[in-house]
């Protein structure tokens, strides 16, 4: 016990660092939502009586869960393959699934707009292949943003799923093939029950990301997806109405938390971050 | 009551008492809660030899060192003007005199956030006693906490390979149907309104007070045929990229598009929104009175600006200026008496008043 404490003890300067530079000042931001301009909830009843805070709360769940939803499926098909592939394909399928998790998130967002505009490879590849007659609007609005986003959350939906997979004895996969199971059957009663907790895993962290999203709608929304980052950014630098940034800033990592403290019940967040291999 | 840097530093005691934390673990704990004394106010011992001016970067900080900076310089022998180009937004400006170490001495800002800032006690009055407002072409021009070296417009602008008959203004830039197109403005409801208001017929002359409702909805009807840029440079690709035919950009990003396209994408005056580049100086700005002097020469010296017309495009703000803008430039000049005669200067005054509520609103709009 008392060796224990030592321990704490050591722990102690980096807690305390943390708090002062990172946890103390946050709520400190986060206080200025109860007490400008006046001190009060004025800012919260805002949330329950203003349309236009509350598009920007709705847009930002609806692009979240799309893109939570998006990335899971594609996420999990990339972990499907190279779960099942051999070692030495396993590594190239990985440097491939990380290697876009090095590139700028503003190049990314630009990349995409190259592909999607009116004037486009894309548009102009399907127009040359007369497959359509006018440009299809790819960018400058909620798909364009969507796009971007799941494109940049894949890897974080492989990562935990493939760690999941992974640890799928295929002795048992083996097993029911055996017993006489369809490859549907070991699939669907076998597989995927066993890599359910990566997957829950990987929608709490895609989710998370999700939410606090700013360049990429900024950039592939055409001004005309505002989600809560950039609003938030809206109101404390330009419109100096710190009251109302802070309130959504609170609302944003008060969802948070209250994602995390859900799925804390269902799935391991020590793995989730990466503090358990 | 206690707040909670408090109970950390008493924590640290504690634990340093019961042997667990080490003396020096103490006081590096301590310094890192800054319960330790420190030495500041580094700025305020230079502060009568040096001023600093915040832009918002690329070749305004070059400019207007070279031609705000330098010429002040001159007149005061010892006195440095520094250029900083972290952005000085209405929030940056608020934070930096509510931590009450102010660095900045004058920040390029507008007459809207100079009014909001004004009336919130984060802004100094202009000192007319020092700056001279006969050295400016308009009141708008000089308000109570900013002045303006500068001016710029906010303009129709269109691809006139696609438009046989050009468009006139801003009722043209609504008719989808005799100029079909992706529409183009700036995500801000400053000038956006104007336009909005001019394209339902309401004279240049007598715009203001706008009619907000009207406006939001004129917004609202082309909201689907249109796209919004938030910076200058995104405003130029929008139209070069063809993804738009036809905008309300400034006029600066409109010279640029206009010369390099041999006169593809072309621009018009008639109806611009003609705006005050306003200076702003933050309350407890290390420079003191220095600053007032800073702002009033720039304001007073016609030559540099008329040089700044040459480099960046902003129009001078001097009425002796539009005498010395060479030939080539009047086409370009926001200020020219030509230009400015067909464009609305934009109402600060009543900006200041509604800019927070129509910019939310008009998000809403544009979001919808």
């Amino acid at each position: 016990m008392r060796r224990d404490l030592g321990w704490w003890a050591l722990l102690l300067p980096a807690f305390l660092l943390m708090t002062v530079l990172y946890v103390a000042p946050i709520l400190q931001v986060l206080a200025i939502s109860v007490t400008e301009p006046t001190l009060g909830a004025q800012n919260y009843n805002r949330l329950l009586t203003n349309a236009g805070v509350q598009r920007v709360v709705w847009t930002t769940l609806r692009i979240g869960l799309l893109t939570t939803a998006l990335a899971l499926l594609l996420g999990y098909a990339l972990a499907y393959v190279i779960a099942l592939a051999r070692p030495a394909a396993q590594r190239w399928w990985l440097l491939g699934v990380l290697l876009p998790l090095w590139i700028s998130v503003l190049v990314r967002a630009f990349a995409w707009v190259t592909l999607l505009r009116r004037q486009g490879l894309l548009n102009q590849g399907l127009q040359a292949t007369g497959l359509i007659d006018a440009p299809l609007p790819l960018v400058w609005n909620e798909f364009g943003v969507v796009v971007g986003m799941v494109h940049y959350m894949v890897p974080y939906a492989v990562l935990p799923m493939l760690a999941s997979m992974r640890e799928i004895d295929p002795r048992l996969l083996a097993a029911a093939r055996g017993l006489g199971a369809s490859r549907g059957t070991v699939f669907g009663r076998v597989f995927l029950p066993l890599s359910l907790p990566g997957v829950v895993a990987a929608a709490v962290l895609v989710f998370i990301f999700s939410l606090g999203f700013y360049i990429t709608p900024a950039i592939l929304g055409g001004g005309k997806t505002l989600m809560a980052a950039e609003w938030i950014k809206l109101q404390i630098l330009d419109l100096v109405r710190w009251g109302m940034g802070a309130m959504l800033a609170t609302v944003l990592v008060a969802a948070i938390l209250a994602t995390l403290a859900v799925f804390s019940r269902v799935v391991d967040l020590r793995r989730l971050f990466g503090a358990r291999a | 009551m206690q707040t909670f840097q408090q109970d950390c530093v008493e924590l640290a005691w504690q634990q340093h008492r019961r042997g667990r934390l080490s003396r020096r673990q103490l006081l590096a704990g301590l310094a890192a809660l800054g319960a330790t004394t420190f030495t500041g106010g580094e700025a305020a011992a230079q502060a009568a030899r040096e001023l600093v001016m915040v832009n918002w970067g690329g070749l305004a900080n070059e400019g207007f060192g070279r031609n705000y900076g330098a010429p002040f310089s001159a007149d005061h022998p010892g006195v440095r003007v520094v250029q900083d180009s972290t952005g000085p937004s209405a929030g940056r400006i608020r934070s930096m005199v509510e931590s009450g170490r102010t660095t900045w001495d004058l920040c390029d800002s507008s007459a809207s956030s100079s009014i909001v800032l004004g009336r919130a006690n984060l802004a100094q009055k202009i000192d007319y006693s020092i700056v001279n407002r006969a050295d400016v072409i308009g009141p708008g021009f000089a308000l109570e906490w900013g002045a303006a070296p500068y001016s710029f417009s906010s303009v129709l602008v269109y691809d006139s390979a696609k438009f046989p008959t050009p468009p006139q203004n801003w009722a043209d830039f609504w008719d989808l149907r005799r100029f079909p197109g992706t529409r183009l403005l700036r995500k801000d409801a400053l000038a956006v309104l104007e336009a909005a208001q001019m394209s339902l017929g309401r004279a240049p002359a007598s715009l203001y007070p706008l009619d907000l409702a009207a406006c939001l909805k004129r917004v609202s009807d082309i909201r689907r045929n249109s796209v919004y840029w938030a910076n200058g440079s995104e405003s130029e690709q929008f139209l070069r990229t063809g993804e738009a035919v036809m905008g309300q950009i400034w006029h600066t990003r409109a010279t640029v598009l206009e010369k390099e396209s041999n006169g593809r994408f072309k621009f018009i005056w008639n109806q611009g929104l003609l705006q005050a580049g306003i200076m702003v100086i933050p309350r407890g700005n290390p420079g003191g009175e220095l600053a007032q002097r800073l702002l009033a020469s720039m304001l007073a010296k016609p030559e540099p600006q008329v040089q700044l017309l040459g480099l960046l495009g902003n129009g001078p703000t001097n009425p002796k200026a539009a005498a010395l803008v060479p030939e080539h430039l009047k086409r370009f000049n926001p200020t020219e008496p030509a230009n400015a005669a067909s464009q609305v200067v934009v109402n600060g005054a009543w900006w200041g008043d509604n800019y927070q509520n129509a910019n939310a609103e008009l998000m809403d709009v544009i979001s919808g």
